[in-house]
């Protein structure tokens, strides 16, 4: 094979290198920018993007997936909905209707409940992500609630209706630098945001996970329900990393709220 | 006006924790009990489920080995840390009675209602959590051994919210009762090392240059501050609410209270001994020691519902692989969460 560049004329040899340089001179910086932002998301042991961290996302989103003016009880929003609109068969868009009439009572954050997902990730308020090769293990603020995203490709176990979660069961694997994550097994308990969208027992989220540099995450998803929409959605959020100093998650439960200044004991007043 | 609340009808009998089978391996007989009540409500994952019959239980321990505090020699992780990471839980016995751990619930009838009977010499029992003062018994004020006192009776008769163990809400364990309630998970990670409870978590920050949070702030879990020292952690808690007592039996620090933990590990990963001093001028009259021996579950040990609350993870390979079930208490609680949203729909 060397044979054929051993027979070049000298000059044209020349040539051919000094291009070769010039040319990687240019090409480098061009070929390689999105490489070079890859250099700069954090990763672990393993090579795969580290999402470790404290994120939160600033969008309207948990007032109201879909575009909304303002209202006494939300700033307004464009939405995070692909497409505007989420795509209620129609008796479940009454039921939408009527969680939005109540959502000041029936919204079931109020009450501190957990937040499920989507919903805890575009929440206004902080969570921890601590990542090993095994899983993602998330901390909401909020709550307090923990999801645990396996990526040690396991699969959703074969578990019954009455064990049906909260937070779902989550599966991640990878696709390049993108953390593809299944989610499925939820209830029925939680709503997707304050406005009353909601969804049943046999919603399924496909989460795609990415690191746009070391400090912003681009979080998009697909639900899909056959008992409430009519076909797939998407939303997308972006989560920023938390980079005040000091920064950490402080306990934030609202049920105990009800009852905790029954203790500890005191002492009787003199 | 009847304020009498049952705790059998609040939360005892009716706690339901999602997927988690609810059988206590080292409770009382009252626990026992209720653990019958609830095996029919709970559900289990069908896939590979150890059969109940056959569940291997560890027997609760009597006593345990000191352990030193000195070299670690066992494997790392890569940023230095010794590996205890996994599944762990206390070897004595639960929440019960902080001060006679194995001798049953203070003042408890049998179901039937007669007296329980005596329990036998206190040394064939395990210690006292307390190790020291050497009587085993928290040091309170007088006034504060009064109101344990009157927590013991209310306990079993509750006449004042105040007399509702916060488990029967799912509240947050808190610290200590967190370490001796059911198995817990201890994750670590550069920078942290992550407990994670039934009830709630810690985040126990590795950066000793990062203030605690300012005393205005008081939580169920306080605020964790540690290092490692060989094979101990070593953990310096502040900004304690206080409000998750440390049990049944009452006892409990106030939102004044500081706690300094250590957590000494057995060279070959197997155990440690939470060694604890816990202080709080306006509650004690002087500080006291707490000690909890813990033991580690791996994918060798079958799950017992209560140190371990698992599964058998679903996949294409052969190695067995526990996966914990759904830690979410309250939304589940027959008494308070979606049992009480129930009772109001009615």
């Amino acid at each position: 094979m060397n044979k054929k560049f051993n027979k070049l004329p000298s000059r044209f040899s020349k040539f051919a290198a000094s291009l070769m340089l010039v040319t990687s001179v240019f090409a480098t910086p061009i070929l390689s920018t999105s490489a070079m932002a890859d250099e700069k998301i954090p990763r672990l042991t393993n090579g795969k993007p580290d999402f470790s961290g404290i994120w939160q996302t600033t969008s309207a989103a948990d007032y109201d997936l879909e575009p909304h003016s303002n209202r006494k009880d939300a700033p307004p929003g464009a939405g995070i909905v692909e497409g505007n609109t989420i795509p209620y068969l129609p008796k479940a868009l009454e039921q939408k209707k009527k969680n939005f009439e109540n959502r000041a009572t029936d919204d079931p954050s109020l009450k501190g409940w957990t937040l499920g997902v989507p919903r805890g990730v575009y929440y206004p308020e902080p969570i921890q992500i601590f990542q090993r090769p095994r899983d993602l293990t998330v901390v909401h603020q909020f709550g307090h609630s923990v999801r645990t995203i396996h990526t040690n490709n396991t699969q959703h176990p074969v578990i019954d209706d009455a064990s049906d979660l909260w937070l779902g069961d989550s599966r991640g694997k990878w696709e390049g630098d993108t953390l593809v994550v299944d989610v499925t097994q939820f209830n029925d308990k939680t709503w997707l945001d304050r406005a009353g969208n909601f969804h049943s027992d046999a919603l399924h989220v496909v989460e795609r996970w990415k690191l746009l540099d070391a400090n912003t995450i681009e979080y998009k998803a697909t639900l899909e329900d056959a008992k409430v929409y009519s076909r797939p959605w998407n939303i997308s959020a972006i989560l920023h990393r938390h980079r005040e100093k000091n920064f950490q998650l402080i306990e934030d439960y609202r049920y105990t709220l009800d009852f905790e200044q029954y203790y500890p004991p005191k002492p009787d007043k003199k | 006006m009847n304020n009498k609340i049952s705790h059998w009808n609040l939360g005892m009998s009716s706690l339901i924790l999602g997927a988690i089978s609810f059988a206590p391996v080292v409770g009382n007989a009252a626990d026992e009990a209720k653990t019958q009540q609830l095996q029919g409500k709970t559900e289990q994952v069908q896939q590979a489920q150890p059969a109940q019959q056959t569940r291997a239980r560890r027997p609760r321990e009597k006593s345990f080995p000191k352990i030193a505090s000195g070299k670690w020699t066992g494997p790392r992780l890569p940023d230095g840390q010794p590996d205890i990471s996994g599944q762990w839980s206390n070897t004595i016995a639960n929440h019960g009675n902080f001060e006679d751990p194995q001798g049953g619930v203070i003042g408890e009838p049998n179901r039937d209602g007669t007296p329980r009977r005596d329990p036998g010499p206190r040394d064939a029992r395990a210690p006292s959590r307390v190790s020291d003062p050497a009587d085993g018994r928290v040091p309170f004020q007088p006034w504060a051994l009064e109101k344990v006192k009157d927590f013991r009776i209310g306990f079993h008769n509750p006449t004042y919210p105040g007399h509702i163990e916060p488990n029967a809400r799912c509240a947050p364990g808190g610290v200590p009762k967190s370490l001796y309630w059911h198995g817990y998970d201890i994750q670590q990670y550069p920078g942290y090392v992550l407990f994670v409870f039934d009830n709630g978590s810690r985040i126990i920050h590795l950066d000793e240059k990062k203030p605690h949070l300012s005393e205005n702030i008081k939580l169920w879990n306080g605020d964790s501050r540690g290092h490692w020292e060989g094979n101990t952690l070593i953990v310096d808690v502040a900004n304690h609410n206080g409000k998750a007592l440390f049990g049944r039996s009452g006892e409990f620090i106030s939102e004044n209270g500081t706690v300094k933990e250590k957590y000494i590990f057995s060279n070959d990963g197997t155990r440690y001994n939470y060694e604890a001093v816990f202080t709080d001028p306006t509650v004690y009259t002087r500080p006291f020691t707490v000690t909890i021996p813990a033991s580690k579950w791996t994918n060798a040990d079958e799950t017992d519902g209560w140190n371990l609350e698992a599964h058998w993870a679903k996949h294409d390979g052969k190695e067995k692989i526990l996966e914990h079930n759904e830690r979410i208490c309250y939304e589940n609680n027959g008494g308070f969460g979606l049992g009480a949203a129930a009772e109001q729909k009615k």
